[in-house]
């Protein structure tokens, strides 16, 4: 447990200081204040410096635990240090006075201030993991892909010049003179992080060996090189991009084989380093953002169109891939961008990797994607170019716009709540639109109407609140080591959020699609079209979660689901998933947002939201996981690769803002069928697959994994948007994994 | 050419199968076999007409199958189901009811224009990996108006087809369907002819005049051969394979079929005898041995199907 306070105590009364000064003048001496404070010594076998642990207050656009972000506070911690009986009087004096200040004053608990009746009316819990609802807000400013390309170029003493300029001319130019001053003061913190990492290396080698010292003493000696000029090597190049990415807190690192393949390249050539000495700085590189364990960020993208020296990205790609089969590790989340066209070798290291179990890469198809990304969020073609996937598989334009997802869905919940006339079933509490009962309901549009009018009634909602969200957000603060790598900014003198940024758009997260979609298709077959099933029956075996329903459980079953090529099927799902793309992505204008659209991704919220879900008209039990992303429900696609395939390419690809595919496949698929699967592969793709996360395990592994837990740390899965070692995932979602169809 | 639609009897439609043919296929199993290999694997696909299936395994004892049957096929004795096969109609009511799916009808009507929808929905997959349509069951020549129609619309399509066959038809049959099958995947079961009659009910002869007449007509052809270990794996088995092999130019491949037990679980869901129910799948060495054999005695392309 924590014992030492004065970083929290020091950042507090700093940001009490400064409370009423310029918001960019009050965050530069908040990072001044926790930084380099919260950065961790370097440890054993690290070739960089930079390893942040975050306290438990402080500041960071992205989430620190639930709800904190921004000008955060670590509540239940710091509760739990309170409550300790060793914990000193005085230390709890200082404890309670950071609680009762932050309380109030924190990011969040200023948006939620903020919320109108209605919102709050609608929104009454922010816990969504443990709590039933239909939709949930979340607070965060997550998967800002900052220009490190711009980076690399200036360097930080570039990059101060060019602020310094800003500075000069603010006052004729009538910019914001307090933006450049602060975001000067927040750069040399970057300085000052470096130094303390100088002063550390330094101290550790006195009691290191000779290897050691050698080791730290490439640390110190690059560390003083990027103090002072731009980077000209790998070894530079990754140290500075991993410092300022830690200190700005942004956890997704768009495309590194751009920004990183020159250096690779140029290094290689002028025989400055071996291939060997290039993999094992990429290797640490890995193992520190591994150490992070973010869970769904660390996303490092390669490959992939609009690349300026393509071959130098490539070489770059190739080795960022085999430090993902080397590294045994659920991080980063690397993603490759695939192309027709594209360099074979790329494509086929890929397969490689992937064919060894490791979830990695990530696949994107840019001949699908490009183009969606133009007509969803109306970027030109060559904007669309740069598009990059975060987190759990968002998309945005690298360093032009954020797509935060600032609310989460249950499409499931929504339908369950509109069968029971507004009252959620689990909690018997009135929760949505009471549009009345199942029975009034006569036809099955009617039904249809009025989940729509539930859907949308929460769409707007969440709508708000990201606007609202942002607006916030951007009074607080400028988020400047952001910010002055976003594009526009430096040019506007402003903050991200604070009118800054060129393309500000935001994200809904859905959940449940598939299940709601095969309910719906259960609920018109069964109910309204052969009416060989009752209303009151149908309603009553969700309620008891079909024990004693077993004859209409097998009527269920016989109903076509999702996921099998079966045009009556796939149809229903379409027009669930057009209807809430479409909705949502009309709010954009009301809300004043440049996009707003869902993102069909998934973390392993469709097991932790499927806890409180009671059982679906599609045969789903009460409170076990819903569907993953773009897929079928676990176990459903029963016809077939292919027509797995086939279905999942149907719902449109550009009315959102991403979507995953989880595909497993047994280890023998990337042996013995290699050509087969490079087949299968290439014409998903063709046919139109925007995505493919796939997971390859040896038959029987996973079952035996979850009884010899400690002979299978080896085994990898992709759960959603995420890579985790299968026996460190809760059971319910071992179960999911295990239930998914085995290609 | 417009191939008239007709209907036929299907058992499976296996879509990404990858053993019966090159590439990325589609493969219809049909019901119905002239002939009754005791080693058989699909012992489903033998009669001609719908089945009752039960698996065991899969019951929960409910005991809603014995409440709609007519004609008492379904009985509980000591709280074990028992299943008598012969008096089942078919009326598909147990089925119906069955929660845990352990009862199951085999064999489904399909129109010939239903299957080739089915299969043209991976076309693209078949094209990128030179793969294709396979009918195989049972005996696809057992339903042969339906096999015929079927090929004639693959191959409007623009299909690459194969037909697995055991060889066991007429002759004037193969002939009417050779311009529409690209590959026959042909069965070879024993040299010997007593013995090819003592496993499989029925003589080599006609299948051995009608390999012969395919390779004199060109087509293009991958022997079978089911291996089954101290049945039909003697030297003199194995030589007669070869011997086909160097005799046909037009035999591209031979594939050996190792014996798998599979059929011992399917026999006893559908209440028939098996011959071979304590006999092991045949191991790795075993199979190296017959293709070291195959390959002194002659064989040029062997592999493991």
């Amino acid at each position: 447990m924590k014992k030492n306070f004065k970083t929290e105590i020091k950042f507090t009364r700093t940001y009490k200081e400064y409370i009423n000064h310029h918001p960019a003048i009050r965050e530069a001496h908040c990072l001044k204040a926790e930084f380099p404070d919260y950065f961790q010594p370097i440890q054993q076998n690290d070739l960089y410096a930079g390893r942040l642990k975050h306290g438990l207050v402080g500041f960071s656009p992205d989430e620190w635990g639930s709800t904190a972000f921004g000008y955060y506070i670590l509540k239940p911690e710091l509760q739990n240090i309170l409550n300790d009986e060793t914990t000193d009087e005085k230390t709890k004096k200082e404890i309670e006075e950071i609680i009762s200040f932050w309380e109030t004053e924190n990011t969040s608990a200023k948006i939620r201030r903020s919320y109108p009746p209605e919102m709050a009316k609608y929104l009454p819990s922010d816990d969504w993991m443990n709590q039933s609802g239909i939709a949930f807000p979340l607070y965060r400013l997550t998967g800002g892909n900052i220009n490190f390309k711009k980076l690399m170029q200036l360097g930080l003493p570039g990059l101060r010049k060019e602020i310094l300029s800003k500075l000069a001319t603010a006052k004729e130019n009538n910019l914001d003179e307090k933006f450049y001053e602060g975001s000067l003061i927040a750069l040399n913190v970057i300085n000052d992080i470096i130094d303390y990492y100088i002063r550390d290396a330094e101290t550790q080698k006195e009691l290191a060996d000779a290897e050691n010292i050698l080791r730290l003493n490439n640390i110190i000696d690059t560390l003083k090189l990027i103090k002072d000029s731009r980077p000209k090597t790998l070894r530079e190049g990754i140290q500075l991009f991993w410092l300022y990415a830690n200190a700005a807190d942004v956890r997704n690192y768009g495309r590194m084989d751009v920004y990183l393949g020159d250096l690779l390249a140029n290094d290689l050539d002028c025989r400055i380093i071996t291939e060997v000495e290039a993999l094992k700085m990429l290797q640490s590189l890995w193992q520190l953002m591994a150490d992070k364990h973010t869970v769904v960020h660390n996303r490092v993208i390669i490959g992939g169109k609009g690349r300026a020296n393509e071959n130098n990205a490539d070489r770059f790609a190739i080795l960022a891939m085999e430090a993902s089969r080397t590294v045994l590790e659920i991080e980063p989340q690397l993603s490759l961008r695939i192309y027709e066209g594209m360099n074979p070798d790329v494509f086929d290291k890929a397969l490689e990797v992937i064919g060894e179990g490791r979830t990695f890469p990530i696949i994107y198809n840019d001949d699908v994607n490009l183009n969606s990304v133009v007509k969803a969020f109306g970027f030109t073609e060559k904007e669309a170019e740069q598009y990059v996937p975060y987190g759990c598989g968002e998309y945005i334009l690298e360093h032009q716009s954020f797509g935060t997802p600032s609310g989460v869905i249950n499409l499931l919940k929504a339908l369950e709540v509109t069968l029971h006339n507004g009252i959620d079933p689990v909690t018997k509490k009135q929760m949505g639109l009471a549009l009345g009962t199942f029975e009034s309901f006569k036809t099955f549009d009617d039904l249809w109407n009025g989940y729509k009018k539930q859907i949308e009634h929460y769409v707007r909602i969440m709508a708000d609140h990201e606007a609202l969200e942002y607006n916030v957000a951007g009074e607080v603060a400028p988020y400047l080591l952001m910010s002055m790598l976003y594009d526009d900014c430096l040019e506007k003198g402003k903050g991200i959020f604070s009118g800054g940024i060129r393309y500000l758009g935001g994200t809904l997260e859905t959940y449940g699609n598939t299940n709601t979609a095969d309910s719906l298709l259960v609920i018109k077959k069964l109910i309204y079209v052969d009416k060989s099933v009752s209303k009151e029956e149908l309603l009553k075996a969700i309620d008891n979660n079909f024990i004693g329903f077993e004859k209409l459980k097998k009527k269920i079953a016989d109903v076509p689901k999702y996921g099998n090529d079966i045009d009556e099927a796939d149809d229903m799902l379409l027009k669930v998933h057009n209807h809430v793309c479409n909705y949502v992505r009309d709010q954009k204008d009301r809300v004043g947002l440049h996009s707003y659209m869902i993102v069909n991704i998934n973390n392993s919220a469709n097991t932790l939201m499927g806890r409180s879900t009671s059982a679906s008209a599609d045969g789903r039990l009460a409170f076990t996981s819903m569907n993953n992303g773009n897929t079928p429900t676990s176990g459903n696609d029963k016809n077939g690769i292919t027509s797995l395939l086939n279905s999942i390419v149907k719902p449109a690809t550009d009315i959102h803002a991403g979507a995953v595919q989880n595909i497993k496949f047994s280890s023998q698929m990337f042996t013995e069928h290699k050509d087969e699967l490079k087949a299968l592969l290439k014409t998903y793709f063709e046919n139109g697959g925007a995505q493919a996360m796939i997971t390859v395990v040896n038959r029987g592994d996973l079952e035996n994994a979850m009884n010899e837990p400690e002979k299978y740390k080896h085994v990898f899965v992709r759960v959603g948007g995420f890579s985790a070692r299968f026996v460190e995932l809760a059971k319910d979602i071992q179960l999911d994994i295990l239930n998914r169809t085995l290609y | 050419m417009n191939a008239t639609d007709t209907n036929g009897l299907v058992f499976d439609i296996q879509r990404f199968s990858l053993h019966d043919g090159p590439g990325i296929r589609t493969t219809i199993f049909l019901k119905g076999c002239p002939l009754n290999c005791a080693w058989c694997h699909n012992p489903e696909a033998k009669p001609y007409k719908q089945q009752l299936s039960f698996n065991e395994n899969l019951c929960t004892s409910c005991m809603e199958c014995v409440k709609v049957c007519n004609n008492t096929v379904h009985s509980f004795v000591n709280g074990k189901h028992n299943v008598n096969f012969d008096a089942c109609e078919l009326s598909g009511k147990c089925v119906e009811v069955c929660p845990s799916e352990a009862l199951q009808i085999i064999g489904k009507e399909y129109s010939t224009n239903e299957i080739i929808n089915i299969v043209l929905r991976d076309k693209k997959y078949f094209e990128n990996s030179n793969g294709g349509l396979t009918i195989s069951g049972g005996e696809p020549l057992a339903q042969f108006k339906f096999t015929k129609s079927l090929l004639m619309k693959a191959k409007d399509a623009g299909l690459h087809t194969a037909i697995e066959t055991c060889g066991f038809a007429k002759e004037q049959q193969y002939l009417d369907i050779l311009p529409y099958v690209d590959l026959f995947l042909y069965d070879i079961k024993a040299a010997e002819d007593k013995k090819h009659i003592e496993f499989t009910g029925a003589s080599n002869k006609l299948i051995l005049l009608n390999l012969d007449l395919l390779s004199n007509n060109g087509a293009n052809i991958i022997l079978r051969c089911p291996l089954i270990p101290g049945v039909n794996d003697s030297e003199e088995h194995l030589s007669f394979i070869a011997g086909l092999n160097k005799k046909y130019q037009n035999i591209l491949k031979v594939e050996v079929m190792a014996f798998h037990n599979i059929g011992r679980d399917k026999s006893k869901n559908i209440g028939v005898e098996y011959k071979f129910n304590d006999k092991p799948n045949a191991d790795e060495n075993t199979k190296r041995m017959w293709i070291a054999k195959l390959e002194d005695y002659g064989c040029t392309n062997i592999s493991i199907g």
